[in-house]
This record gives structure tokens, sequence and C-alpha cells, in this order.
């Protein structure tokens, strides 16, 4: 029986993987191998038969009614781009005290609330944020001037495994 | 039958050529284009060092710079993927064992990044990140440290 | 442009007009390609209701990228490309929830397909196209996602291996050996044909 490499050989040959001087040297050891040729007949005659399979299938749908889909999924995707480009400016922001405290030994967290932050024209710099955090204790907090935003999540939860979990997170 | 099988590859191949990102080199089933990233997971410490046996290197100043808002004084680069996206796509991105991003790309220059820690979902973000900016996910870490995965757009 | 000459329309002309605006213009476009869009997500996904699912959700992007599209290939492999897309994004989402099963360990670490006799199948002989379609159709859900997914991307979209490994994220030695093996398991079902059918 031929070995693995040998059989995956030939399918290469088959499908017009190889190059020239490997071809030639399968192409070669194909004569006088019965085995390989019928292998390599059978991975031929799968193709043959799956050829043209697609054509039989048919979209379960009426034209009219799949249409009335497709244009209602065009008009809610243009409805949400027109929306983003208008967005108002919502002016609330909460500052974070625990970015902004001096720094040595004193972890003070002091998380009061979650933050969705715009502002007028959608530019570049002016990020729409909308987020969802499932982690209760998270913030977000973006720094226009910087161009930064960043998600502050209190994950690893505080356990007695978070040190371990801490340390897991950052060992590479 | 192999000959036509080859040029009809053939074909296929030089359509992706062309559709590939120049100096990229690589070819990706896409029918736009796809969007480069980067995430970098940083270590936030007022330590002069990383730990003992860690070849850390600190983060470039620009990106110390966009960091000016935390309380740490040093931030090491612990590891670094540009990976990306084929256009309304979504990337599955392992930062470490236990944290995972998607990004997806929506329209314009917005996304869609959620992250998971141990396999659940801890945040959904959906913001704009045109290039230059960055979004970071991020928590603290033992010792007065913390963690940071510093996502940007980088095409 | 009238709903007399959408119809009479070429594809780039379609696009041409879908490009500036033209809603009837993309909707003849859509009539023309979606058994196509919809078959190759049948294909790949194997539920009827989701490849309905992923091709209204492909031409949606369709419309929205259609100003990328400039003629580079032709607009039904254009539009190809985006389901797979799409149906590739869903089998990972897949994958995430379930548990992978033993059979399916089984099929990736492989090795059964080496000792596997060599069968002749050669059904178009004897068999109804449709009999021999809906053989195909049973075998191609005996596959597990992966290598379903493979031998789709070679067969049907005539990728090459190394297009296949960036596609799906693998080795080129992984798709050959996914390729190997589907190939193999789907002419020992089609072999069954032959079996029953000619006497």
């Amino acid at each position: 029986m031929m070995d693995y490499q040998h059989q995956l050989k030939i399918q290469a040959y088959l499908d017009g993987e190889l190059s020239g001087p490997e071809a030639k040297e399968v192409s070669d050891w194909l004569t006088g191998q019965p085995d390989a040729a019928a292998l390599m007949t059978e991975l031929r005659q799968t193709g043959e038969a799956l050829t043209g399979f697609e054509e039989g299938l048919k979209l379960p749908e009426s034209r009219e009614f799949f249409w009335s889909k497709v244009s209602r999924g065009i008009q809610i995707q243009e409805n949400r781009a027109r929306a983003d480009a208008q967005a108002a400016p919502v002016g609330w922001l909460i500052r974070f005290r625990r970015f902004l405290m001096p720094a040595a030994g004193v972890a003070v967290i002091s998380l009061l609330a979650l933050v969705v932050t715009r502002e007028t024209g959608g530019g570049p710099s002016n990020p729409a944020v909308e987020t969802s955090l499932a982690d209760g204790g998270g913030v977000v907090y973006h720094d226009f001037s910087a161009g930064a935003t960043f998600v502050w999540l209190s994950y690893p939860p505080d356990s007695d495994s978070s040190e371990e979990d801490d340390a897991g997170s950052l060992d590479q | 039958m192999i000959t036509s099988r080859l040029l009809s590859k053939t074909t296929v191949l030089a359509w992706f050529l062309l559709a590939a990102f120049a100096g990229g080199g690589a070819v990706r089933l896409c029918a736009a284009e796809d969007l480069k990233f980067q995430v970098q997971l940083v270590w936030a410490t007022d330590d002069l060092k990383p730990p003992a046996g860690k070849d850390y290197k600190p983060v470039d100043p620009k990106l110390k710079s966009q960091l000016r808002a935390l309380k740490w004084k040093n931030y090491f680069e612990v590891k670094r993927i540009d990976f990306s996206v084929p256009a309304g796509s979504t990337k599955k991105i392992a930062i470490s064992e236990k944290c995972e991003l998607d990004v997806r790309d929506l329209t314009g220059s917005n996304v869609e990044v959620v992250l998971f820690g141990k396999g659940k979902e801890v945040a959904r973000v959906k913001q704009a990140l045109p290039k230059g900016e960055i979004l970071v996910p991020g928590g603290n870490a033992p010792n007065e440290t913390a963690w940071l995965a510093v996502l940007k757009r980088i095409e | 442009m009238s709903e007399a000459d959408h119809s009479s329309a070429d594809d780039p002309t379609l696009v041409r007009a879908a490009q500036t605006g033209d809603m009837l213009a993309f909707e003849e476009l859509v009539a023309r390609h979606r058994d196509k869009i919809y078959a190759r997500a049948f294909s790949m996904m194997r539920n009827e209701d989701e490849a309905v699912d992923l091709s209204q959700e492909a031409w949606v992007k369709g419309w929205q990228r259609l100003h990328q599209f400039q003629g580079e290939s032709s607009f039904g492999t254009w539009m190809t490309r985006i389901v797979i897309n799409l149906c590739l994004d869903q089998l990972r989402k897949h994958k995430r929830q379930r548990t992978e099963s033993i059979e399916e360990m089984t099929e990736e670490s492989g090795g059964v397909e080496r000792q596997m006799p060599v069968v002749t199948i050669n059904p178009t002989a004897r068999l109804e196209r449709a009999e021999l379609r809906a053989r195909i159709d049973r075998a191609l859900g005996q596959l597990s996602h992966e290598h379903r997914t493979v031998l789709v991307l070679h067969e049907f979209e005539d990728l090459e291996y190394k297009e296949i490994a960036k596609v799906m994220e693998c080795s080129i030695g992984t798709v050959m050996s996914r390729l190997f093996y589907a190939r193999r398991k789907m002419a020992a079902l089609l072999a069954d044909v032959k079996n029953e059918n000619w006497k």
C-alpha cells in the first residue's frame, strides 16, 4: 500500500499544485503503479461527480419576497448610517478619579457610572462611542486630545484566584 | 481537464493578487479590501524594568503619550499581533490565554470590538477608530500594575 | 434605464447603473445571481434558513460595497466571495459555541482515509442527475464543516491550496489532509450508488 505522503502527492498532482519537476516525478512514478493510478481515477471521478451539483440548488423564496427582504435590509443599513452621521452631541463626562490620582501605592477605586460620550459632527477625532459592559464595575473614558478610548474593567474579578489569573493573562 | 482547471485557477489567482495589499504579499478571499489592525498587550507599572526573566520592551513614545490619562509611569509591550479583517467581517484574536477580542469592521471607519474573558463576553464597544487613534480595554493587575490591550488601525 | 432595458442588459452595465444608485438595476442583479449565491451558502452551511439569511446579508453587503467593485472579476464571483466570508464567520461562531464531537476529533486527526480501498464511482453513466445530486447532498451533510468547507472552496470555488489555507487560517498541509479525507469519504458514500443501481 502507498504511504500517506504519496497519496497526498497524487492528489496534488491531480489538482495541478505541483511544480514542474515534482509533477514529472509523480507522473513517472504513476506509470507501473496500479494502486496509485486507481486512486487518481477515484479522486478525479469524485470531482466529476461534484461538477454541477450546485446548479440544481434554488433559493426557496420568490423573487419578489426575497427582494423585499434585501431592500428592507439595505434601507435599515442606510438609515443607520444616516443616524450615525447625524448623531447629536450628548455632553456628559464623568471624571474617573482613579486615572488621575497620584501614584505611589494608593489604590482608590471610585467608579461612578457608565459613560457614553458623544460630540458634534461625528468627525474622526470625535467618535460616537457605544458600549455595553457585562462587567458592572467597568467604565469608559475617552481622551479626545490623545485620541484614546479606555474601557476599564474590573476583570479579572476580585476573587481569591484573581492574582493568579492576572499573572496568567500577562504571562506570555 | 487539468489544463482548464489550471487556467481557471490562474485566473482566480490573478484576481486575488490584484486585490492583495501592497507589501503584504497575503492573498485573501475578499471582495473588498482587508483592513489591517494591530493589538498590543501592554503591562502598565511604576517599576523601571519588567519582571526578571521577561524581555518586555518599553512602548514607543507616541503610544506612551496617548496613555497619559493613565497614572502609571512605564508601559511595556508584552505581545504584539498584526492582523487583517476582511471588510464587513469579524476576526477573533487571542491576546492571552484567557482573553480574546472580536474585531468587526462596520461602515466607514467604525468598528465593533467585543472583549471575551475566559470565553465570556465582558465588554462590547462600537465606535469610529480612524488611523492614529487607539481603543484600550484594560484592567488592574497585581502589585499596583495593570494590563492593557491597545487596539489600533494600521492601514 | 427601463425595466425592459434592465432585463436585457449585461452584468457590467447593470453594475454601473447600480453604482449610480439605480436600485432596479441591483434588483435585476439579485434576481440573476440569487440562486448561485444561495447555493454556495447552502453548500457550506447545510441549513436552508441559515443559507437564505446569509444570502440576504450578502446582498445587503454587496450593495454597501458596490462602489468598491471595479470589474476585476465577474460580479457573480465577487458576490460569491462576500457570501463565503459571511459563511466562514458564521461557521467560526458555531465552532465557538459547540462542543466538538468525538467523531469530528477523529476526522480531524485523520487516518482512516489512508487505508480505504479505492472505489470506482462513475455514477453519471447510469444515474439520473437528480438522484446523484440527492446522494451528493446527503454525503456533504455527513462531512464535518471543516471538511465540507475545504471541499466547497476547492471543488466549487476553484481555489488553490494556498488560497484555501489563507481563508481557513490553517496550513497548506492541513488543507491537503482535509481535502483528501473529504474526497475519499465522498467517494465511499457515492460508491453505494453504484452498488444499488448497477446490477
